[in-house]
């Protein structure tokens, strides 16, 4: 897959800085997923102002990870990690139901943000390898992405622990972005 | 005076941005088409036809043609994810409704998703595209026959029509465009929509 990856994103941005951020709840399986895209080495880094910010450096391509939800102290410093997103890839535990109100209302938050306005948003409906994960309609329902009227966006049904799903996502994400983007 | 008021008309009507649906069964070429637009309208390339995958969410293109702005929603077919069309009625100013004219066997498919498009009242004096797509290919129907097919009742009062294209080669999209803009500009619906968002219709 680490060689389908450079096939799709190599040359998008040319030489450009851009950033995609991987975002959800804890535990949604936001690392897992870059493990499986191998790319590189997952570097983690928790800077002073306490919160922890997973890095993979892709060739002029950042991804970046971190969780939502918790503490709204050190939000604003999220804010530092927004300029030149390209994309935001927006993952969640498809099986945990119980927690798909507070993904929703952290993924509506961060799309409210000034600075990510032009960002395609990829959604990934992780962990349909377990039972009881619901699948890309009724994620689309619960996480209300119908609101979303001003940028691309497209769910996937993945499982990071078999690798499924992630590559077709990646591969609409790259056909957006070449085709125009948001 | 009214060179005045004619110049701040055309102001305010040089920002009129008009939300187009694209909506349609899977496989008809509603994103094809969109890619299409793109390519027609604006310096964006669009993707090739056989770059495009199936899609399961929304698609955005924005154009201009003659100061007008449009804005196509192009949302996937398939039947699990019909139901969020409704949710973006409410702010379409029109409505494109793609049929892959060689399918004969998918034409009732079609027919009754689009009827219960028109039954929403959100979409109320909604103008209406058809269009049979897929004209480059040899068994495909004329908008004629299609039109005969679908036999849609109840279409009196809102503004609609048939036309052939193919979103492969291009046939027939800047007729459907420039009669979409004709349309929306006088229509009762692009009025009401305008008061709604506090725009100048209503200042």
């Amino acid at each position: 897959m680490g060689i389908l990856f450079t096939k799709m994103f190599s040359s998008l941005f040319g030489n450009k800085e851009a950033r995609i951020l991987v975002l959800g709840l804890d535990n949604a399986g936001k690392t897992t997923i870059l493990y499986r895209l191998q790319m590189g080495e997952v570097v983690s880094t928790i800077p002073t102002i306490g919160f922890n910010v997973e890095t993979v450096q892709y060739s002029n391509i950042k991804f970046q990870v971190w969780d939502l939800g918790g503490q709204t102290s050190i939000r604003p410093y999220w804010r530092c990690y927004f300029p030149n997103t390209q994309a935001i890839i927006y993952v969640v535990d498809s099986s945990d139901t119980d927690r798909l109100v507070i993904a929703k209302e952290e993924f509506h938050a961060i799309l409210e943000e000034e600075e990510l306005k032009g960002a395609v948003v990829l959604i990934f409906a992780n962990k349909q390898d377990l039972p009881g994960a619901l699948d890309d309609a009724a994620i689309t329902e619960a996480l209300e992405l119908h609101k979303i009227k001003n940028r691309q966006w497209s769910i996937f049904k993945t499982s990071a622990i078999k690798g499924e799903g992630l590559f077709e996502g990646l591969d609409w994400l790259s056909n957006t972005l070449k085709s125009g983007g948001g | 005076m009214f060179s005045l008021f004619y110049g701040l008309w055309k102001y305010m009507f040089s920002k009129t941005e008009f939300h187009v649906l694209i909506l349609g069964i899977d496989k008809a070429g509603k994103t094809t088409l969109l890619e299409k637009l793109k390519s027609v309208y604006s310096n964006l390339e669009g993707l090739p036809p056989d770059r495009i995958v199936p899609t399961v969410g929304l698609n955005i293109g924005r154009i201009e043609v003659s100061n007008t702005k449009l804005v196509f929603w192009d949302l996937g077919g398939q039947p699990g994810l019909r139901l969020i069309w409704e949710k973006y009625y409410e702010e379409a100013h029109a409505v494109v409704y793609v049929i892959d004219a060689t399918c004969p066997s998918r034409f009732e498919d079609s027919k009754s998703a689009l009827e219960k498009v028109l039954r929403h009242e959100d979409l109320q004096g909604a103008p209406l595209l058809i269009l049979a797509n897929k004209q480059d290919l040899n068994d495909a129907v004329s908008s004629e026959e299609l039109a005969r097919y679908l036999d849609l009742k109840k279409l009196d009062e809102r503004v609609y029509m048939f036309e052939a294209v193919s979103a492969y080669d291009g046939m027939g999209i800047k007729e459907s465009v420039e009669w979409l803009v004709e349309v929306m500009e006088r229509s009762k619906r692009t009025e009401t929509l305008r008061a709604r968002a506090g725009g100048p219709a209503s200042a």
